[in-house]
């Protein structure tokens, strides 16, 4: 638990240490590698050559520039950066707004419909995603992009963490405010919001990785190559029956890897406080 | 009057409210309501009562799917928990910097989109030039085709499983480990206990409530396993499950019912038969603390 000083090195130590480095290589190696395969001299079987290193810049560079130039790759890129910063907006705006209500005041009905939402954090994805996939379509939405965003805006999960957070607002700044002159919508705009902040750039980065991977909603609502998202184009080019390259497949893999793990290198500190918070209060 | 003072209220949460019924409360009744009909989302909806989940039920793939889920979960629940706990006391063990590399290091499959784990993987296991047979080859060992052996198929979705999920529960774990007070350590010290004994009698005990959640939320998840099966054997609606159905979920199968067969009715009974194993589930674990606790 504690560390042990600046004892002399013992074998439990010398032990630890090499576990905790194999884990990390572990951890780590198939990104690593998928980053050599894009980075890779062309010509060489990649069965001939373990791809331990990066072995050429350029190799590299031409990879991304033909999958952007040949390929639908670039299209995809496009449709899923809107649809997760759409996604984002709506949850952070809706959620929000909800949120400021539910932590910071009084209301008929104010139990049993924060509840409701509570109760619909157990309800698994796996009884709403085919009715809501027939109402979508019902709505004339599929191979649309309100299609892909609005069923996913109301986040129980978004609503319920955004509700943590700002309970912890002191009422008093809330009258302070008020007595100022300050109409409702201005108190949730001028006070909560930048008092918030923290959790609303929080919930803002989780639910972009959230979105970004989602697999199982594009595939279905976007069925049309024109509204393939990154997921989706991913999944084609590794399937049995794709025709690329593997060189082609691991830059479509690494440009997809990407914007989730430059967004962790600058946020982790963030991503962690969110994930553990969630863990430990709910 | 009062509906007039509590209005700005309501104004405020309506666009949240409304959004979670449509696409919320809405598509729970009305999946309840299909659930009932032979429809393929176009013609009319034909009644035909119970029949949707009797012929769920008898058919063969719920019973593969059913039974590959309940090996799956055995394995991959317990053996990611395991792990988890195991690095967050490694990472937990280390100060200042490398308890930071080390911990962002572990977690970093998690930020990956499982879709892109999935297909990584599939190139690591992939037969002959694959990374994983090379390396095996290297002790001599011959090509073993992990994603199309039924032999190997469960381990290989459950390595990847365990590769996602053991960073996520480790920061839960983590959080855990810095809510135990110190003192009671250093009573376990004085008393002469040795770092095994204290992380037995004083950490896991103390962790009790976290290692509840990371189990149940685990449990949650697993049963709606979907990306990673899915793409490990390279499905599509027409073909899915792999070979013999050896990688076949009830998800998979619900969604390949609806969208390969297009019988969404029965699809939708399917998610009530699987969200009914869910909740059960769910409120064994919870009627199991609740045990525990007056013991």
């Amino acid at each position: 638990m504690s560390q042990n000083g600046a004892g002399p090195v013992s074998v439990w130590k010398i032990l630890k240490w090499v576990v905790a480095l194999l884990v990390a290589a572990i951890a780590i190696f198939p990104i690593w590698w998928m980053i050599n395969v894009v980075f890779a001299l062309p010509g060489e079987p990649v069965s001939l050559n373990p791809r331990l290193w990066p072995t050429s810049l350029s190799a590299g560079i031409a990879n991304i520039h033909m999958i952007f130039a040949q390929t639908e790759f670039l299209r995809a890129y496009g449709i899923s950066v809107a649809y997760a910063l759409l996604t984002i907006a709506g949850v952070l705006v809706f959620g929000s707004l909800a949120a400021f209500e539910f932590s910071l005041f009084e209301f008929p009905g104010r139990r049993v419909l924060f509840g409701f939402v509570l109760l619909s954090l157990m309800v698994p994805s796996a009884v709403t995603i085919i009715p809501a996939y027939l109402l979508t379509s019902q709505l004339g939405w599929l191979n649309t992009m309100q299609g892909l965003v609005v069923p996913g805006i109301a986040s129980a999960f978004g609503l319920f963490m955004l509700v943590q957070f700002m309970r912890a607002i002191p009422k008093d700044m809330i009258e302070a405010a008020r007595l100022d002159g300050a109409n409702h919508f201005q108190i949730y705009w001028h006070v909560a919001l930048p008092l918030s902040r923290n959790a609303v750039v929080t919930l803002a980065i989780l639910t972009f990785i959230q979105t970004w991977g989602n697999y199982m909603w594009p595939l279905i609502v976007g069925s049309n190559a024109e509204m393939y998202t990154v997921s989706q184009v991913v999944g084609l080019f590794n399937s049995p029956l794709s025709h690329h390259t593997v060189d082609t497949v691991m830059t479509a893999n690494l440009l997809a890897a990407i914007p989730p793990l430059v967004f962790f290198l600058i946020f982790q500190r963030k991503i962690i406080q969110g994930i553990a918070m969630s863990g430990t209060k709910g | 009057m009062s509906l007039r003072r509590h209005l700005p209220h309501y104004l405020m949460i309506a666009p949240f409210m409304i959004l979670f019924a449509a696409f919320f409360l809405y598509p729970i009744l009305s999946g309840l309501y299909y659930s009932f009909f032979d429809w393929n989302g176009v013609g009319t909806p034909n009644y035909v009562g119970l029949a949707n989940y009797q012929s769920i039920v008898g058919s063969r793939d719920f019973t593969r799917a059913m039974t590959n889920l309940a090996q799956y979960i055995v394995i991959t629940v317990p053996l990611g928990i395991l792990i988890a706990l195991a690095l967050a006391l490694l990472v937990d063990s280390f100060t200042g910097r490398w308890a930071g590399f080390f911990r962002n290091a572990y977690f970093m499959p998690v930020v990956l989109p499982a879709f892109l784990a999935a297909t990584i993987w599939r190139w690591i296991y992939a037969p002959n030039f694959g990374l994983l047979n090379m390396i095996l080859g290297w002790f001599g060992v011959r090509s073993i085709n992990f994603l199309n052996d039924t032999g190997t198929m469960l381990y290989a979705l459950i390595a990847v499983d365990v590769w996602v999920s053991a960073g996520f529960n480790m920061v839960i774990i983590l959080a855990g480990l810095k809510n135990i007070p110190m003192e009671l350590y250093e009573a376990a010290r004085l008393d002469g206990a040795s770092k095994w004994q204290q992380i037995v009698h004083v950490t896991i005990p103390m962790l009790g409530p976290v290692l509840f959640f990371v189990f149940t939320y685990g449990l949650i998840s697993a049963m709606q396993v979907f990306d990673k099966p899915w793409l490990l054997t390279g499905s599509s609606f027409t073909s899915y499950g792999g070979r013999r159905h050896a990688l076949l979920f009830p998800v998979m199968d619900m969604m390949g019912r609806a969208f390969g067969g297009v019988r969404f009715g029965e699809a939708a009974a399917y998610g009530f038969i699987l969200t009914v194993a869910i909740v059960a589930v769910t409120a064994f674990m919870f009627a199991l603390r609740a045990w525990r606790e007056r013991q």
